[in-house]
């Protein structure tokens, strides 16, 4: 006898509902998925890949992440000082170009004003009291830091955030060379010329970062002509670059061209030599010690030249 | 005197079986061992980044502990209706403010005492050494620094209905304390009257918890502060730390418990 | 107004029904003069006015007693008890426990309380709760564990002991409730309707416990909706309605008086008069 019971019969029927409804749902999701891929690829075709990165923190900043980036290069100058640093509420104008930058030569120096003095006096007894309470002694880490004693070594201490820095805006370029050079003085070649190197992936043909690598393997793996090759890379490319272009780059076109004529003058090429240097006079800032330069270089070489004014 | 530490024996009771202790310091625990493994250019030696955010992390932390444990004391009660068969007893409201205060001020404590207690650990393990007066210093006038926080959010919690809005703004004063109080008397002299007036007001008038904050000379191997001066800003956050509690005392001897 | 109110009941002013046996002495363990309690109002305006919600109450317990609280909704019975235990000030007259002014922290360290609605810190278990208000009575460590044993024994939780509060059902937080009233083990109890959301298995017990606690010499000031067991513990009653005290005296000298039960006493002395009963349309 079959069991005719309502209640027993419903249950394979109310499970075979379910399996229905399952298989059903995960046939329209297969359907789905199929027509995303085949739509995402004519999309692309009709629209373009607007992807501008697989970054995708860099992405969803956007704009911001240069903010961030500005902000941690500044963070790195303050843990130069070991957080001696004027807030945004201080005197700035002995902290216009960050040290780090200034003392590596990636940056003109903009400085004006006593370092130590943009706190100014104490304007009460709270303002006195407080600054017991926060680094108000101004100090560099080369230069023995919080206490005086500490070793160059503790510069390392300014690599993260000008990590993070670069991370954020990998177009910012003084960052590569910054990190590079303090890299360089703490015996971390090789760092550094991989950390130019990403810079140089970041902003090809870029010749702050050409200079300097070719400053890494001049100063520091004795390859000159490797150097020589960097270099001249580097002004090549700024002899194909706008006039705008030219001028916002014209102190690393200074950097590079004191940086070869050193090379060929040590190089015992004096001819290239002086060329590069009547160069560096047409646009250096200080005129009068390239022609120094000069002079003690036709003197060197015994030339017959007139003393140029 | 014992009726306010067994009244803050509760206190310390209801925070290690919630949550939020250790939630918080499980976070601040994961976030600092992944910042510490990352590798910067093959150095290990490199500490002060971390430092720095392992002190935010505890400094936030902690803020939030406190704030939140204070702002929940009486209101809870009042809901709950547990202040009833408390005041039954012989306890006076005085006692009961009293002994709020302690217990979220010792629950601080112990926090404070396991969250830098990590942070040694782990800027040890990076550069060798342990600066115990520093960070002793540093924690110490942390905890001082929270005692003016719960008695601030202790009188919020009096003065304002919920315990929502006692928490945020209490978030908000001591966040706009810590990182605009030392500037205040700067603006002011860049503002016309009568706002320049009132910064000014408000510049002397505001407990400056920032002297407590010893990040700074922790994070960058300064020497330690002068134990003198010390002891004249424990002076200074007793001073402001007793306002509030009398004032909290004064209001809860008046308000209705319903 | 009281008298008028009455005696327009029928029934005799709160003086003429008073034992004249018992009178207000030094061993009242509960005294209440001329209290007097006025809530503030918001009306719809601007303006607020006063609610007299106890209006010159008299009344004593003595020691021993068991006394039930009695009144219809708003009659100022949990005001009378909140005065008692501090909560709120009188506007005037005062009251006192063991001949202490109710003001004084002190008062209360010979009272347990158990109020209407029990709730306790849902994170502290029984024993940690009763732990608790054991040391803010002062109670030596020993005492303490001696005593929490013995009321966990006698409200029926010793299983659940350990266990959070907020596992309890309604009827084992009240039963928690009882138990924090006797950790001190009080010569006064003031209960808030004891029984309130029990079942009747759970009334029986509170019945029970008020009556050892009485053959033990203690007093019980209590306050109920359940007239009849009301006229099974009680010694002697208070009839509150309006702020007023309406009637007082031994529930049995008022029986046999009026001829009729504490529940349509009660119901006359509110001035509760049945409306005829409507029929229903078919």
């Amino acid at each position: 006898m079959t069991d005719r019971n309502p209640i027993t019969l419903g249950r394979p029927l109310a499970a075979r509902k379910t399996h229905t409804a399952q298989y059903s749902l995960l046939l329209l999701l297969t359907i789905c998925f199929c027509l995303a891929t085949d739509l995402t690829t004519w999309f692309q075709n009709w629209r373009g890949n607007r992807a501008e990165s697989g970054n995708l923190m860099a992405v969803a900043m956007g704009d911001a992440r240069r903010l961030f980036a500005n902000h941690f290069f500044v963070k790195a100058d303050s843990y130069f000082h070991s957080g001696f640093y004027p807030s945004i509420y201080d005197n700035l104008q002995s902290y216009k170009t960050p040290h780090i930058a200034e003392d590596s030569g990636a940056m003109r120096g903009k400085n004006t004003g006593d370092e130590t003095t943009f706190l100014g006096p104490s304007r009460n007894w709270i303002d006195r009291f407080g600054r017991q309470f926060f680094p108000s002694v101004h100090t560099h880490l080369t230069e023995g830091g919080a206490n005086g004693e500490q070793k160059e070594a503790e510069v390392r201490e300014i690599l993260p955030w000008m990590k993070l820095s670069s991370d954020l805006d990998p177009k910012r370029v003084e960052t590569y060379s910054v990190t590079a050079y303090w890299l360089r003085r703490m015996g971390k070649t090789d760092e550094a010329e991989d950390f130019l190197r990403e810079g140089l992936r970041e902003n090809p043909g870029n010749p702050q970062l050409l200079f300097d690598l070719g400053r890494l393997y001049s100063e520091s793996k004795n390859d000159p002509v490797r150097a020589r090759n960097l270099w001249e890379a580097g002004l090549s490319n700024l002899q194909t670059a706008t006039e705008e272009q030219k001028e916002q780059n014209k102190f690393v076109t200074e950097q590079l061209l004191a940086a070869l004529a050193k090379l060929e003058e040590q190089a015992d090429h004096p001819g290239k030599a002086l060329a590069l240097l009547e160069r560096l006079k047409a646009i250096s800032p200080n005129p009068q010690a390239i022609t120094e330069w000069i002079n003690g270089l036709n003197q060197a070489t015994n030339r017959n030249a007139v003393p140029v004014r | 005197m014992s009726t306010t530490l067994t009244i803050a024996g509760i206190v310390i009771k209801d925070l290690y079986r919630r949550k939020d202790f250790y939630v918080l310091f499980v976070l601040t625990a994961l976030i600092t061992l992944v910042m510490g493994s990352v590798n910067l250019f093959h150095d290990d030696h490199i500490v002060r980044y971390l430092k720095e955010m392992c002190l935010l992390l505890i400094w936030i932390c902690s803020l939030v502990i406190a704030i939140t444990t204070t702002a929940r004391q009486i209101p809870m009660e009042r809901e709950s209706r547990t202040i009833f068969p408390l005041l039954a007893k012989p306890v006076t409201r005085t006692q009961v403010i009293l002994g709020k205060f302690l217990g979220c001020w010792l629950a601080c404590a112990i926090t404070l005492l396991v969250f830098y207690l990590f942070f040694g650990v782990a800027a040890m393990s990076k550069e060798h050494q342990w600066p115990l007066a520093n960070y002793f210093q540093a924690m110490t006038l942390h905890w001082i620094m929270l005692g003016v926080v719960v008695s601030m959010a202790l009188v919020g919690s009096l003065v304002f209905s919920a315990a929502s809005a006692n928490t945020t703004i209490c978030f908000v004063v001591v966040t706009f304390i810590l990182l605009l109080g030392r500037h205040l008397d700067k603006v002011a002299m860049q503002v016309p009257q009568p706002a320049s007036s009132a910064l000014e007001a408000l510049f002397f008038t505001i407990p400056h918890l920032e002297f407590f904050d010893l990040r700074d000379l922790v994070v960058h191997d300064w020497p330690p502060v002068r134990w003198l001066v010390c002891l004249k800003a424990i002076a200074y956050a007793s001073a402001y730390a007793g306002f509030f509690l009398l004032a909290a005392c004064l209001l809860f001897r008046r308000k209705a418990l319903t | 107004m009281n008298a008028a109110l009455s005696q327009d009941c029928g029934l005799p002013t709160p003086s003429q029904a008073t034992n004249p046996d018992i009178t207000p002495s030094a061993e009242s363990i509960l005294r209440i003069e001329n209290l007097c309690v006025d809530y503030r109002t918001n009306t719809s305006g601007s303006r607020s006015s006063a609610k007299r919600t106890v209006d010159g109450l008299n009344l004593s317990v003595n020691q021993g007693e068991v006394f039930g609280f009695l009144g219809p909704n708003g009659a100022g019975k949990t005001t009378t008890m909140n005065v008692l235990l501090g909560f709120i000030n009188a506007t005037s007259g005062d009251a006192y426990l063991f001949g202490t002014t109710v003001r004084e922290p002190i008062a209360r360290q010979r009272i347990g309380y158990l109020p209407e609605l029990t709730y306790y810190y849902k994170f502290l278990s029984a024993e940690e709760l009763l732990r608790f208000y054991a040391r803010i009575f002062k109670i030596p460590r020993a005492e303490t564990e001696r005593r929490i044993d013995q009321v966990l024994k006698l409200v029926e939780l010793e299983h659940a002991r350990k266990r959070q509060i907020k596992t309890y059902s309604k009827g084992m937080q009240q039963r928690v409730g009882l138990a924090q009233a006797l950790i001190n083990d009080p010569d006064l109890l003031i209960l808030d309707e004891p029984t309130s959301g029990l079942d009747p298995i759970g009334r029986m017990k509170v019945r029970e416990i008020i009556q050892r606690l009485k053959t033990e010499g203690k007093t019980v000031f209590f306050s109920s909706h359940e007239l009849g067991e009301v006229e099974t513990v009680c010694d002697r009653v208070a009839i509150l309605d309006q702020g007023r005290l309406k009637l007082e005296g031994r529930v049995s000298d008022l029986a046999e008086q009026y001829r009729l039960s504490l529940e349509q006493l009660f119901l006359k002395v509110v001035g509760y008069s049945p409306s005829k009963p409507t029929h229903l349309p078919s």
